[in-house]
């Protein structure tokens, strides 16, 4: 697998987007700023996927990751108001004892990571020489106009997908749907859940003497009985 | 952060420029470029969640972690291809189950957020310290 000409140049390009896009996201001081960073971090990556001939993971990256993650994530930086806090001028980081451990850390992490990986991926070239050097072998039928090619790698992966992994994908779903109730049940608030007479009504009168805002709840609930 | 990530680029090319083949893999980037890639934005990631305060953006860089883990996945799976493996989209299946449970981690992780600030009024993660004595 070697990219080569234009590829490699994108390569590059998105790669350094990728890592800068990703320092912003740690660094930038507003929680909407590194969002928004973090959005283009994954954009950038989706394009190495691209590149990668993984255009079916590069679609789902982009749909799930910057159309339903990230919305999520700003939605809640709206709903904890993060505004006013920063304007406060708190610090955004830890106590610099903490930082300057941590950078330490993350410089051995990635001295050994890279280092690791030179070291590993000339073991892989020494042991299967012309598969490590081997160019782009995939052979694309050409599209009906010609100047393109199809690409038949979303096909490719749904079946090995529902193939060697139905039963994993049936409990992706079931985790799925046990994040959303999770969710759901995590973010209700006291009234709430009153509401749903999910309180047995002792519980609920003296809930009520403490929260002020549940008084309407319980008239509400002594009316009806 | 600049400082930090600096000998660590230096390093990525010190072999290469030794034997003369660096432009080589400039131009014509391997499996290694993308796993490097891969190594710094995990690594970006790991600094975020060490050093960062406001929780919101801890689980942001917990997203680039994750992200970085896809990136191998993806950068093995065609290496595998090229090399002829049979089931090399594997590396892209286990991605879309990453994506999978990334997403409901965020849910999750985002609804224990709203519920905390419900309760704490915070979002710093050295005020919540409940459990700490």
């Amino acid at each position: 697998m070697v990219l080569s000409g234009w590829e490699a140049v994108f390569f590059w390009i998105f790669s350094i987007a990728a890592i800068f896009a990703g320092l912003l996201t740690v660094m930038a001081r507003n929680a909407v700023h590194s969002a928004l960073f973090l959005i283009s971090s994954l954009v950038s990556v989706a394009a190495l996927f691209v590149l990668a001939g993984a255009e079916f993971i590069a679609g789902v990256q982009i749909l799930v990751y910057v159309g339903g993650v990230m919305v999520l994530f700003l939605f809640v930086i709206m709903l904890v108001n993060v505004g006013a806090e920063e304007r406060g001028n708190q610090p955004t980081m830890n106590k610099p004892r903490q930082v300057t451990t941590s950078m330490i850390f993350c410089l051995l992490l990635v001295l050994g990571l890279l280092f690791a990986i030179n070291v590993g991926y000339r073991g892989l070239q020494k042991r299967n020489p012309t598969a490590a050097a081997q160019l782009q072998d995939q052979t694309l039928k050409p599209g009906a106009t010609g100047t393109t090619n199809i690409t038949t790698d979303t096909q490719r992966v749904g079946n090995s997908l529902y193939r060697f992994a139905a039963l994993p994908f049936e409990i992706a779903s079931v985790l799925l749907l046990v994040a959303i109730i999770g969710s759901v049940m995590l973010a209700r608030t006291l009234k709430q859940e009153a509401a749903v007479d999910d309180l047995a009504p002792d519980v609920l009168a003296a809930e009520s003497a403490r929260e002020p805002e549940l008084a309407g709840v319980t008239a509400t609930a002594e009316e009806i009985e | 952060m600049l400082t930090l990530f600096a000998p660590g680029l230096i390093f990525l090319f010190q072999e290469e420029s030794r034997s003369g083949v660096m432009l080589e893999s400039i131009k014509n980037p391997d499996l290694s470029r993308f796993l490097m890639i891969g190594a710094l934005l995990f690594v970006i990631g790991v600094g975020g969640v060490l050093t960062r305060r406001n929780i919101i953006v801890i689980f942001m860089s917990i997203e680039l972690i994750l992200n970085a883990a896809n990136l191998n996945f993806i950068a093995f799976s065609r290496y595998l291809q090229a090399t002829g493996n049979l089931n090399a989209v594997a590396g892209q299946v286990f991605t879309v189950f990453v994506i999978v449970v990334a997403a409901a981690e965020a849910a999750i992780g985002l609804g224990i957020v709203i519920a905390l600030y419900r309760n704490k009024e915070t979002i710093w993660i050295d005020e919540i310290d409940l459990l700490k004595w």
